[in-house]
């Protein structure tokens, strides 16, 4: 995989074949839910790519929590919100994976509330949809919500690349998250963790 | 040039899986698969041929608002997901050609 395009920062237009794509789209509902903490994780072992999105957000009733995967339901409230879901949770069955959602709303715990999404993907299943390039999605979140913190971590057989703003904001104190040099230095630091990955000679590519 | 409908593709070999709109005008054609990528590019009254048959093609279809969904190499769409794309108006035809066949089919239709 080619993660030297990782600085092409301004979102490429619609392109939305790729898993990294979706991964934004759902990415961006934890964001809407009011999180402050958006954790991105992938975990690949083996031919097993999983997927989670856990946001600290309002979280969803259980009838809510139904009908995401409904594209109506979505369409219908406000044909913003997208077919983030449905498309997922396609997108992860195409592969004989399955997508689950848990959630805890606000009124029921107002301690510890949100949403986590899982999806499985059988990586070796010929209607796998690549990856593509997450550092991309991971700076197009950051650069449209610098004020939100996104803890993002991909784990392939036990190698990790990880990203967490709030680590960053800490340093930087005032400075903008979403600031050309910060961004800058975001893309190229994931691109380097990516790189020290895969020259490890495990594969860093699908 | 006098618009093609919708119903009258029942004349040419085509089948109505869910007709609730059929004298909608067929102004081009889109073909594609992948929702996702269908959903930002299909345009307004397209007739869009897929071979996908799950209920985000009722989904894609209503959002792209396309003329008709064609279901080509006659792929069967489940009986539930007939009733969604009725409710949600969404005409449906199938045909039992390959997707390349369907599309020059219209081509000359719509020509």
């Amino acid at each position: 995989m080619n993660y030297s395009k990782t600085l092409g920062l301004v979102s490429t237009g619609i392109k939305m074949k790729e898993l990294s794509l979706n991964i934004l789209d759902v990415a961006e509902n934890s964001v809407k839910a009011g999180a402050s903490l958006t954790q991105i994780l992938l975990t690949e072992e083996g031919d097993v790519l999983t997927l989670e999105i856990v946001d600290d957000g309002c979280g969803m009733s259980e009838d809510v929590v139904r009908s995401v995967t409904d594209p109506f339901y979505t369409t219908r409230t406000t044909r913003k919100v997208g077919m983030g879901i449905p498309l997922l949770k396609l997108a992860c069955e195409q592969t004989g994976g399955k997508l689950t959602i848990t959630s805890v709303t606000q009124e029921e715990n107002p301690a510890e509330h949100g949403t986590h999404v899982t999806a499985t993907f059988n990586k070796n299943h010929i209607d796998f949809t690549p990856l593509g390039d997450v550092s991309s999605s991971i700076l197009t979140l950051i650069q449209g919500h610098p004020d939100t913190d996104f803890l993002f971590r991909h784990q392939i057989d036990g190698r990790v690349v990880e990203l967490d703003t709030r680590e960053l904001r800490e340093v930087l104190e005032d400075v903008p998250l979403n600031s050309y040099d910060v961004m800058r230095w975001i893309g190229g630091n994931l691109q380097e963790q990516y790189e020290e990955l895969s020259d490890d000679g495990h594969s860093g590519e699908e | 040039m006098i618009a093609l409908l919708v119903k009258e593709l029942l004349s040419h070999g085509f089948e109505a899986v869910s007709l609730p709109d059929g004298e909608r005008e067929i102004d081009g054609v889109y073909i594609g698969d992948l929702l996702s990528w269908v959903m930002g590019r299909a345009q307004m009254d397209n007739a869009w041929i897929t071979i996908m048959t799950n209920v985000n093609v009722i989904a894609v279809a209503s959002l792209a608002d396309t003329s008709c969904v064609i279901l080509a190499e006659g792929v069967e769409m489940p009986e539930d997901i007939v009733q969604t794309a009725l409710e949600k108006e969404v005409n449906i035809l199938r045909s039992s050609k390959p997707i390349y066949e369907t599309a020059l089919q219209l081509a000359e239709l719509i020509s």
